[in-house]
């Protein structure tokens, strides 16, 4: 087998594509503009280190389910991983429920625990050819299940201070969490560049019949995406956590959706073969600048959630026309 | 999530069947209602108690079971525990399993997902006469003194309980400066009864000024984010934050931590789960309000109990009784302690002590 990747046929030039790619960074320079100009409150560096920060945990949940998205597969399981994986490292660390304090190892477990989950996901999509909507979509309640028991009744408080502190303390002047995402930005792009399981994502996305053919066997590489989604949805639930400084079942909620939404949003189309971490990354900054502009400018709570989706509407369109004829989503 | 995904054809034909059912069988069981509810008395030994309300993942709703079980554990049975994940249709699937076995000794305390749920439970329950005690939600116009087995409705004063956080708050920020709102899920009762409460309370405290108002949608994460937004965006000029539920309180508690605001802002939330009342004791939170959620899950059950005995005749519950606001309990440094851990008192159970807490009629 060679390392080298068979891509799929492009009829575009490489101007073309950099024309595709500028869309939705365009729309957010756009957009910060807008709101900058309209508040002075939102282009404070308090704020711009505020929007950062509350990037990190979609940011993380984002480059997993982008994984997935750039294979053609579609993962719904973010919310209950995520609540497991909570659940799990709030018990290991410090905690008021018991008198475990394994700290990092903690850690380590919540993700590996994700990563099982997501190669789960996985293996019922090849092995038992359950769509990866409905696969994804059963973890998810078996990871709330799983997440519930833990639970059971009381809330766990961490008391650890090395968690805890992932939230409070910066470095830089962003919190160590938003480190922890730019990393995982960084460690997900070279992923996606420069490994075989980051190409073979996207050459499945693009044409998966074409590297079946030339000798790949494909299945063991969905299996491996899925459980590279798991492990960020895991470490995703370690940042809530560490965040809300309690495990909370509902730790995952809405996560799946807005991850899907800021990968979209990006440019990473729903069937597969195109965008990547970086597109996902700009678009997870666009959904946190579009949140909390429309507070800083003061739009009224009951008008945000209508004028945010028809923002998130528009921006999509925008970043795709450019590549109209080529979008299959828009059928 | 709680989508159980289910082909849409499924839950036609099911809805299309119940019905056709209800429409079938509404005389003949209105029949049987009054029989159970007129002559019958169970021998308490007989009695089966249901509790059921949305999941066990939250330390309300866990507490409402325990409270069940404490009630039931002291008349010598168990409570059949039930959770429906917050998904209207399997409560209802659960509701009808229930129905369908003996129901002539059958006591329910159910916390309906929504108002629209009220009805198809207390039609079914009315049919086949079982003893039924709702919480929270129900329609405006659907009344327990209507119905014979619908013994009570129990609901709180949200526009008490916000009015009552948003004095604790004034009076924890010295009568003046400015507070922050985070509202509940916009759409539904209990945020906007809160939050008239709090919109009385500025009223009576003229020095408070409301900066900006949001929906966190009564979730810790969200409240978290949003606190930090406003934060940013009014400095320290917040003086106060008011929550309409203790998870956003506790959101909002970790984003003054992280914004190196911690001590500086007062936090008042509603609920009184535990880690918040905890939260009050240490003062880190001024103030939240209880219901009670160990109560609430005995009541329903001490009620349904009583009828079902005999010791309590439904036509001689008083009409205020049939549909009320429980009595709800600010809960401050003072007291918190009493508040830390959640127990039932037996004597509230005893039938002539269960419409003690009634704090006036539902209108």
């Amino acid at each position: 087998m060679t390392s080298e990747v068979v891509t799929a046929p492009r009829r575009q030039s490489r101007r073309g594509a950099a024309f595709r790619d500028a869309g939705p960074p365009v729309a957010l320079i756009v957009i910060f503009a807008i709101f900058s100009a309209l508040s002075p409150q939102f282009r404070s560096t308090d704020n711009v280190q505020n929007i950062v920060d509350a990037a990190a945990v979609l940011a993380v949940v984002t480059c997993g389910i982008t994984f997935v998205l750039m294979m053609g597969s579609i993962d719904l399981s973010a919310a209950g991983v995520m609540g497991a994986c909570a659940l799990t490292v709030s018990l290991l660390v410090a905690n008021n429920r018991n008198d475990n304090g394994f700290g990092l190892l903690g850690i380590a477990v919540a993700v590996l625990l994700g990563c099982a989950f997501g190669a789960l996901s996985g293996l019922a999509l090849v092995l038992l050819k359950v769509p990866s909507f409905m696969a994804t979509l059963g973890m998810s309640a078996v990871g709330l299940g799983v997440a519930t028991l833990m639970f059971a009744g009381v809330q766990p408080n961490i008391t650890d201070t090395m968690v805890k502190g992932l939230a409070i303390e910066r470095f830089l002047g962003f919190s160590y969490l938003t480190w922890i995402a730019a990393v995982c930005v960084l460690l997900g792009w070279l992923i996606q560049r420069y490994t075989r399981l980051g190409r073979y994502a996207y050459a499945i996305g693009g044409a998966e019949e074409v590297l079946a053919l030339s000798g790949v066997k494909v299945k063991p590489y969905k299996v491996a995406v899925f459980a590279l989604a798991g492990a960020f949805y895991g470490l995703g639930g370690v940042m809530v956590t560490s965040q809300l400084g309690a495990g909370l079942v509902q730790a995952g909620d809405g996560y799946d959706f807005s991850a899907i939404t800021a990968a979209v949003v990006g440019g990473t189309l729903l069937t597969g073969g195109r965008g990547g971490i970086p597109h996902s990354a700009v678009g997870v900054l666009l959904v946190m600048v579009l949140t909390n502009g429309l507070v800083q400018v003061g739009v009224s709570p009951y008008w945000q959630g209508g004028v945010e989706g028809l923002i998130v509407v528009a921006a999509v369109a925008a970043a795709v026309i450019p590549q109209r004829r080529r979008n299959q989503v828009v059928k | 999530m709680n989508v159980t995904p289910r082909s849409a054809a499924a839950i036609l034909s099911l809805s299309l069947a119940a019905a056709v059912l209800a429409g079938c069988s509404e005389q003949a069981g209105g029949g049987n209602g009054t029989a159970a509810a007129g002559e019958a008395t169970c021998e308490p030994s007989k009695v089966r108690l249901v509790g059921q309300v949305r999941n066990e993942s939250n330390p309300y709703e866990a507490s409402w079971l325990a409270g069940g079980d404490e009630f039931a554990k002291s008349v010598g049975l168990t409570q059949e525990r039930l959770t429906y994940d917050g998904d209207s249709t399997k409560q209802q699937e659960q509701i009808s399993q229930i129905l369908a076995g003996d129901t002539k000794c059958l006591v329910m305390n159910v916390l309906p997902n929504g108002d629209s749920d009220t009805p198809p439970i207390v039609k079914g329950a009315d049919q086949a006469g079982a003893y039924l005690v709702t919480q929270w939600n129900k329609p405006a116009d659907l009344k327990p003194a209507d119905y014979k087995t619908w013994l009570s409705h129990i609901t709180y004063n949200g526009v008490e309980s916000g009015q009552q956080i948003g004095d604790a708050l004034a009076t924890a920020i010295g009568g003046t400066g400015g507070i922050i709102a985070l509202q509940g899920v916009l759409d539904t009762a209990a945020a906007k009864d809160r939050f008239v409460g709090l919109q009385n309370s500025l009223k009576k405290n003229p020095g408070v000024t409301l900066l900006d108002q949001q929906a966190a949608n009564f979730s810790r994460a969200e409240a978290l984010t949003v606190t930090k937004t406003l934060l940013t965006k009014h400095g320290d000029h917040v003086k106060g934050i008011w929550a309409a539920n203790d998870d956003m309180a506790l959101g909002a508690l970790e984003a003054l931590q992280q914004a190196g605001k911690a001590g500086k802002v007062a936090v008042v939330g509603i609920d009184a789960v535990p880690d918040a009342v905890t939260a009050v004791k240490n003062g880190t939170m001024t103030a939240t309000v209880s219901s009670d959620g160990s109560w609430q899950g005995g009541i329903g059950l001490a009620i349904g109990f009583c009828a079902a005995t005999g010791k309590l005749k439904v036509e001689d519950i008083a009409a205020a009784n049939r549909a009320f606001f429980a009595e709800q309990f600010l809960i401050t440094k003072d007291n918190a302690g009493e508040f830390a851990a959640p127990k039932t008192n037996p004597a509230d159970f005893e039938c002539g002590n269960v419409f003690n807490r009634v704090a006036g009629p539902l209108t």
